[in-house]
């Protein structure tokens, strides 16, 4: 049971993102303004911060081509991407010390470096022709914003759970 | 520099960044269709993505229904204006259609690009990331589902079947930014003025139906629909009104910026168009394009 219990989180905030930008209205920062929710990735980064790098990295990648495979049809940008934000996300956790405020700050920045990376490989295989500022303004300013809010609301939650999973591994 | 090779954490990154292009390169070419793995992958998570997307679609339609009461009032105020000029509508209607009917037994035509199958179906997934404005949906190849097929909501067109897996399919929404992604147009007026839809304004939220010729006489506010040519679209679907008129970069063609009749953030049920009338020799066209490249 204790298994499945990571997996099967994961795959609950990789759907609860659909249904976020499905039924959440569009303009809730204000008109024209699009936020995309990286749930799935915040709780992704808590589980290298608190767990392990290694298992960070590994479900990093295998949700990341989940994602690929399932939303956005282009197999590699996230692939690619997941992994090496959590990668650098343990990196700097080793420089700084581990509590839970350094925690947050360190997600949120992982955030604004996969919405950045994510901009930069759209626009180089023309999906999109923005150029960066109005990107700022269109976009990452609000989906920073959104993430952030849950970042500080499942924060607690997801570090809990994570420590349980942990003390529940060791026990065996 | 020897050491510089040993280093074991760049040479991961690089094979990584290879594989990366790579794989990109794969994925982002026209493809007839997903390979099976993506497939498998696709109709498992539909799968649970429909069991999911029931129950939620139930909740939010009963929130739905609570603020549709609070703006009762106002709202049937509007409609019994409106239900006057109906009957007489509808009168006239039934007579064109009728007459249209007879013209066409008189010329031995019974198809026509208008005709299509509609298949209702229901939105269970949409694309987080927001690049690529996608949805996904509970009908597949096994309910004739194909390709390139229009997907359309009761105000207008949303987009086309960009993928088909067994049991879901995905569909690309005209907002989403690809240069492919072609719809040939006519904008309605005294005389019919074909265009390409083509692009979309994210910051003001508005389609661009470019290469119209420059002489064209196009007013605000003329409706613009699908001309069903050289595609698989039906003709007739409603796309939108038009907002603006301006010359294109070169001044060859003028390009008008189009409202769309659809919301493209709130979609719950759309229906999947099936044009009755054949695409002309499918088989040839195809093969004829992959010599050109």
């Amino acid at each position: 049971m204790k298994k499945f219990l990571l997996p099967l989180l994961f795959l609950c905030l990789f759907i609860l993102e659909s249904l976020f930008v499905q039924y959440v209205p569009s303009d809730l920062f204000g008109h024209n303004k699009i936020i995309a929710p990286h749930f799935l990735f915040t709780a992704l980064l808590f589980l290298t911060i608190f767990v392990g790098r290694k298992p960070g990295i590994i479900y990093a990648a295998i949700f990341g081509l989940l994602f690929d495979i399932v939303y956005i049809e282009i197999i590699g940008i996230y692939l690619f991407l997941f992994p090496f934000v959590a990668y650098l996300a343990s990196k700097i956790l080793n420089i700084l010390q581990n509590n839970f405020l350094v925690a947050m700050v360190i997600t949120i920045v992982g955030n604004a470096l996969l919405e950045i990376g994510a901009y930069e490989m759209d626009h180089l295989i023309h999906v999109t022709d923005i150029d960066f500022l109005t990107y700022l303004n269109l976009r990452f300013y609000p989906t920073l914003i959104l993430n952030a809010i849950f970042v500080m609301i499942a924060g607690y939650p997801l570090k809990r759970l994570f420590e349980k999973h942990i003390e529940a591994i060791r026990a065996e | 520099m020897p050491q510089f090779f040993m280093n074991k954490r760049l040479i991961i990154l690089l094979v990584s960044i290879i594989v990366l292009v790579a794989l990109i390169g794969f994925s982002i070419r026209e493809r007839s269709k997903l390979s099976w793995p993506e497939q498998f992958v696709k109709d498992t998570t539909g799968w649970v993505q429909s069991l999911v997307s029931k129950p939620t679609n139930y909740v939010a339609g009963f929130f739905e229904n609570l603020q549709d009461l609070t703006n009762t009032y106002e709202e049937n105020k509007e409609l019994k204006s409106r239900i006057e000029n109906l009957a007489s509508l509808e009168a006239q209607v039934q007579e064109l259609k009728n007459d249209n009917k007879e013209l066409r037994d008189v010329l031995g035509e019974k198809k026509t690009l208008r005709d299509y199958e509609p298949l209702p179906a229901t939105v269970i997934g949409r694309n987080p990331d927001r690049w690529h404005e996608m949805i996904i949906i509970d009908k597949g190849k096994l309910n004739g589902v194909e390709k390139n097929m229009a997907v359309v909501t009761a105000t207008g067109l949303i987009g086309k079947v960009k993928s088909v897996t067994q049991f879901s399919s995905t569909v690309q929404l005209l907002s989403s930014m690809d240069p492919k992604n072609r719809i040939s147009a006519i904008v309605q007026g005294k005389t019919n003025v074909y265009g390409l839809v083509e692009g979309y304004d994210s910051e003001k939220k508005l389609l661009q139906v470019k290469a119209i010729p420059s002489g064209a006489e196009i007013e605000k506010g003329q409706t613009v629909i699908t001309s069903g040519l050289g595609d698989v679209f039906p003709k007739g679907l409603m796309i939108g009104k038009v907002v603006e008129v301006k010359q294109d970069q070169y001044g060859l063609n003028l390009t008008a910026l189009v409202k769309p009749g659809a919301d493209f953030y709130d979609i719950k049920t759309v229906i999947v168009t099936k044009r009755v009338m054949a695409q002309p020799v499918d088989t040839e066209a195809s093969a004829g394009k992959e010599e050109e490249k």
